[in-house]
């Protein structure tokens, strides 16, 4: 057994326990899998990332990537949930067709979007509302994700509500709904569309063409993709199609049956003791993560050790990152980097010389300007699908 | 090399020119072990996702392979003929099972 694989069983030994008596007899919840790298394998305008499938496609960035406040487009992480990803696109003919209870429905071109509406931009994290989902004890439905499945990136496009403005929507809409131009295998599946109330829309959900002032990575949505900062990744749909106004909701597996977590305070449930009823996944929670320094790391003794990493909410902004290096009995301010926006990665960094030779565990806690705060990964409620993960991050390194 | 060729086309115009070729994903192979009814395997699963899928998830219980399989039918419609479900968890619950 490696030594990192060590700390990982002690800490699912160790949390075994209390866990017990928070959430019930099975539960135990632990660190997420931080053991994975990145296969020698390229996708298209990616470098080698953790590679969990390739059809469909589920790409995890590795932890080195979270000490950038901006993820490159490169190193962007990938979710798509059915195989057939159009592989060709001819930008000319391409348009999102918008329709449903609207006075004038339209077709929208690549060129009008860049054309007929203000252009805005805003740096935004999107995150899958599963990221992190190997944390959870006993498994959960979904990707086995590491906690790679996030990135922080400035999307330039035009707002959803100018766009909708125009085929002038009719009394009584309440809903939007988004579908990609990816197609399952058989006719039967379910379709991967997304629907928004109209309340949630504000002026910062928009249709995006840009990211990092590049046209969008194939794999992360090109030509078009919804931004909807705050929210987790299942709402920001891509290679977007259809647009469709309703009035009613519109009964969707993707809405009604996955992305949903238990309706209550804390949205925790237990295996034996499942919550009866159960919402769509929306708003991201407080979270960090340090990309800085690697688990396993060897650091030399007295040398200047400079932890960094991100934290992010889904919108109230961050007021401070802590750093524990006696774990977690005491706690001290890093610094915070240039505020992108209450949407954007924060990245903090703190720096330290190691004092003692041996194993040191390095653990970062995020405060928002509301004073939540992230919890010890065994203090996460459990949800049968493993979702909204946020426990404080902990790496462990060698000082030698 | 088709990233290459992706960015450069892009690049010539701001209204981007037709992708003058294909996107193409690399071929990744997701070996699963040899076993009684690895064929059913192939044969029911690979229509619609990767065996990273089922790799993806580590060793697992029978009940949770049971569970899987019938999500696949009842939530994502997966032909599979009724008499396929035993030897499908049957493999994946030795091949990648945790002994529950």
């Amino acid at each position: 057994m490696k030594r990192r694989d060590f700390f990982k069983t002690a800490a699912v030994v160790g949390v075994a326990t209390v866990g017990s008596s928070a959430f019930g007899s099975n539960v135990a919840m632990r660190e997420p899998i931080d053991s994975r790298t990145p296969q020698k394998i390229n996708f298209p305008e990616k470098r080698p990332m953790i590679t969990h499938s390739n059809r469909p496609p589920l790409l995890e960035a590795p932890r080195s990537t979270f000490s950038q406040v901006i993820t490159p487009n490169d190193e962007f992480f990938v979710r798509w949930h059915l195989p057939d990803i159009p592989t060709f696109i001819d930008t000319d003919k391409y348009a999102i067709r918008i329709t449903g209870n609207v006075a004038k429905p339209y077709e929208l071109t690549l060129k009008e979007l860049k054309e007929d509406f203000e252009q805005i931009e805003v740096t935004a994290v999107v995150q899958c509302g599963g990221n992190s989902r190997s944390a959870f004890v006993p498994i959960t439905g979904g990707v086995q994700w590491g906690s790679g499945a996030m990135g922080c990136a400035k999307w330039k496009g035009v707002r959803l509500k100018d766009v909708l403005k125009r085929a002038g929507m009719k009394e009584g809409s309440h809903w939007v709904n988004f579908n990609g131009m990816e197609k399952p295998a058989y006719d039967k599946t379910p379709d991967f569309v997304r629907e928004l109330n109209l309340d949630e829309l504000n002026e910062d959900v928009m249709i995006a063409y840009q990211m990092n002032d590049e046209d969008l990575p194939y794999l992360n949505g090109f030509p078009t993709r919804l931004i909807v900062p705050g929210y987790y990744s299942d709402s920001w749909v891509k290679m977007i199609k259809d647009i469709v106004v309703t009035k009613d909701h519109t009964p969707l597996f993707f809405m009604d049956q996955a992305y949903r977590i238990a309706a209550n305070a804390t949205h925790g449930e237990t295996p034996d003791h499942l919550a009866k009823m159960t919402k769509p996944i929306t708003r991201m929670n407080i979270k960090s993560f340090i990309g800085f320094p690697d688990e396993g790391a060897e650091v030399e003794f007295q040398s200047q050790l400079v932890v960094r990493g991100v934290a992010f909410d889904g919108g109230i902004g961050i007021e401070k990152v802590l750093i524990s290096l006696d774990n977690g009995k005491t706690w001290k301010e890093a610094m915070l980097g240039i505020d992108y926006g209450r949407y954007a990665y924060r990245a903090f960094r703190y720096s330290f010389r190691p004092n003692e030779k041996g194993n040191l565990s390095i653990m970062a806690k995020a405060i928002d300007h509301l004073g939540q705060e992230q919890p010890l990964a065994k203090d996460v409620p459990w949800d049968r699908g493993g979702y909204m993960f946020n426990g404080i991050d902990i790496v462990t390194i060698k000082i030698v | 090399m088709k990233k290459i060729i992706f960015s450069t086309v892009l690049a010539l115009s701001p209204l981007m020119a037709q992708v003058s070729q294909e996107i193409i994903s690399p071929d990744v192979t997701y070996t699963l072990k040899e076993g009684k009814g690895l064929d059913s395997v192939q044969a029911n699963c690979s229509m619609c996702h990767s065996f990273g899928y089922i790799l993806n998830q580590g060793k697992q219980s029978h009940m949770f392979w049971d569970e899987k399989v019938h999500k696949m039918i009842n939530a994502f419609k997966a032909p599979i003929a009724p008499e396929d479900i035993p030897t499908i968890v049957g493999y994946l619950s030795t091949a990648y099972g945790n002994g529950k």
